[in-house]
């Protein structure tokens, strides 16, 4: 009689136990969730991919800076980062040059069909830094 | 306590190639026999040892996938279970055995509940077969492209909480090893595959067993002093290790070879695949003949292998464009859905289904035609171990060395960098060396699939065994075929859900 209210009280604390760790991933879950964005530090940044569609191959990235006010943001130090959405491929990465104040471009080429992620790590002038991450979805085998 | 000499196993004398009578010398490697892992083994909580590494890594995975990068290749919970853990698993497979099942962690997790909790319930008769993880099976592979598991790792970190809740929520439920055998569909994966492993867990003198009297394999050892007290399980899978037959339902978990008093159960050599040559009965499976649930998970393992290919490559878009354009849907799930219908359960049926009624027509076998496709769908089971061997194995070279940055990055990333910044560039060996090894797999399964079938045919018909052979050999070659077909194809990964 002893034994089997025993065996029920761990059953009963192991149930409990088990539903405290689901929980506690699940909050944790939840949380991971509402992670909140970088702050745009007052750079707007505009990012454009040519040409369109994209297809794999050579394609060009342009990145435009401007600060708060509009003003184009110059002499900034832009590296382009795109990575396959599976795992366990080579990630892309490229310098890209000022072209005219504010605007950085570099050639990318990507190295199969699928949906990929560009990330830009931008350096300002002043050593601030701001990153970008964007999807380029469908891009196209040749 | 003696070690038993080794010899050739049941398994080893039934399965086909070799003959005792022929060969007598022939002593099979035995890997307890090997220096170190002989005692390592051999040592009762070996399996606890290997568990141990993989809970902690599981444990770091769900973190990661949770709570770490969002973007799949930076994260250890993407990379390490859709880049490593299944290249390594099928390539341990490959090379050895069921190692996965062997270490597996959601046992480790399950075993320490059964400390506390003991299961009330047997699993019901009707469900004891193969039919449920199989169907489980084919979910898991439509999930992973219908919710591009491979490019979430939050998804990927639920899927491992959702297989350590599933383990503990059925053997919490049910006795023996329910979760295993009737519900895992890894372990169905791994149960298949290694039916092509070279090696088996085995008894090294079948005359020792005649003479046993306790049969401490299956039933376990229990204390003297209370039978409720048990000093060691006897195997859970239900296999009766001298009537055990091939790796089917074996996770290599060493239960009996540590429940033997006579040490005569080791981890033996043997020719891989030999055991679907013929067709004995099996101890805690019966005659594969008779069990059309396992030869429908061996046609999903096989035909589930073309699929899961075929998702990864860019004319899968181009069908199932079509396919929403003729149906008028605008719906994924409803395209995917025709597309599995259509690869795993239509095109098996009909295959198959043809080259039965040809067998039974041109070589005069007797059997009905799905007694033959029964027969014979075990023989495709090495072609679709080659096919997901060429598979993982790609993303597993391709991606090797991938775990090195995103290791570094997720200590940095804790603010612990001692492992130095992230060299991204670090990836894998390059497609030129690859591209032949994946060719190599597939001409390994083609081999080994043409050989099942020739044994069988052999069997089936002594008067004509090449025409009881030709459909299945023809069957092969055209799945060799869609095999080779697909690994020329340009890759296109995308994640269909989130495309849109």
């Amino acid at each position: 009689m002893n034994g089997s209210r025993c065996r029920r009280r761990r059953a009963k604390a192991a149930a409990h136990a088990i539903a405290l760790l689901l929980l506690a991933i699940a909050t944790g879950a939840v949380c991971a969730c509402r992670r909140s964005a970088d702050p745009a530090q007052g750079i707007s940044v505009e990012e454009s991919i040519a040409p369109q569609p994209v297809r794999s191959g050579d394609e060009t990235v342009t990145l435009r800076l401007a600060d708060a006010a509009r003003h184009p943001v110059a002499e900034a130090h832009v590296q382009i980062e795109a990575d396959m959405n599976h795992p366990g491929m080579a990630p892309l990465f490229s310098n890209a040059v000022e072209t005219t104040p504010g605007s950085y471009r570099t050639p990318l080429t990507f190295t199969m069909g699928g949906d990929w992620v560009v990330l830009a790590h931008i350096t300002l002038a002043d050593g601030r830094r701001i990153e970008r991450q964007w999807d380029v979805k469908g891009v196209e085998s040749r | 306590m003696t070690k038993a000499p080794t010899a050739l196993s049941r398994s080893q004398k039934e399965g086909g190639l070799l003959d005792g009578e022929e060969f007598p010398e022939a002593r099979p490697f035995d890997l307890l026999d090997v220096p170190v892992l002989d005692r390592l083994l051999g040592w009762r909580h070996a399996r606890t040892l290997l568990q141990i590494p993989l809970l902690a890594v599981s444990i770091v995975m769900i973190v990661q996938g949770l709570f770490g990068p969002t973007l799949s290749p930076k994260n250890l919970a993407t990379v390490l279970t859709w880049v490593h853990f299944r290249g390594a698993l099928v390539l341990a497979i490959l090379c050895a055995g069921n190692l996965f099942c062997l270490a597996c962690p959601f046992m480790l997790v399950r075993n320490g509940m059964r400390r506390w909790v003991r299961p009330r319930f047997a699993w019901p008769r009707r469900l004891r077969n193969k039919w449920i993880p199989a169907a489980l099976f084919v979910l898991v592979l439509f999930c992973y492209e219908l919710f591009g598991l491979w490019s979430s790792p939050w998804l990927t970190a639920w899927v491992i909480v959702g297989y350590f809740a599933a383990a503990l929520i059925v053997d919490g439920l049910f006795t023996h090893a329910t979760f295993c055998k009737y519900v895992c569909p890894i372990g169905q994966f791994n149960f298949i595959a290694s039916t092509a492993s070279p090696l088996e867990v085995a008894v090294r003198e079948p005359e020792v067993c005649d003479s046993c009297g306790t049969k401490d394999c299956i039933l376990g050892r229990r204390s003297a002093s209370s039978q409720l007290v048990v000093l060691q399980r006897g195997c859970e899978l239900a296999l009766f290790q001298p009537a055990k037959v091939g790796n089917m339902d074996c996770t290599f978990c060493l239960d009996c070879v540590h429940a033997c008093p006579h040490d005569n159960v080791g981890i033996l050599s043997r020719l891989p695949a030999g055991e679907l040559m013929s067709d004995p009965p099996r101890s805690g499976i019966g005659r594969f003949s008779r069990r059309n649930d396992i030869a429908a998970l061996a046609v999903v393992f096989c035909f589930g292998a073309l699929m899961n290919a075929f998702g990864m490559v860019s004319p899968v878009y181009a069908v199932e464009g079509w396919l929403e354009r003729m149906l008028h849907v605008n719906n994924q799930a409803t395209a995917l859905g025709i597309l599995f219908t259509v690869v795993i359960v239509i095109e098996p049926v009909l295959l198959l289904g043809l080259a039965s009624w040809i067998t039974r027509a041109w070589a005069g076998v007797k059997s009905g035609w799905l007694a033959i496709a029964v027969r014979y769908a075990y023989a495709l089971s090495p072609l679709g171990f080659g096919m997901w061997l060429a598979h993982y194995g790609f993303h597993f070279l391709t991606g090797l060395y991938t775990i090195v940055p995103v290791t570094q990055n997720a200590f940095a990333s804790i603010g612990w960098p001692i492992l130095g910044e992230p060299r991204w560039t670090l990836v894998g060996l390059p497609i030129t060396v690859v591209e032949p090894i994946e060719f190599g797999f597939l001409l390994l399964g083609l081999t080994g699939s043409l050989l099942v079938a020739w044994r069988l045919a052999q069997d089936d018909s002594e008067q004509h065994p090449l025409r009881a052979f030709a459909p299945w050999g023809v069957l092969c070659l055209v799945l060799f075929a869609c095999c080779a077909w697909l690994m020329t194809q340009p890759m296109d990964m995308r994640a269909t859900m989130m495309a849109g």
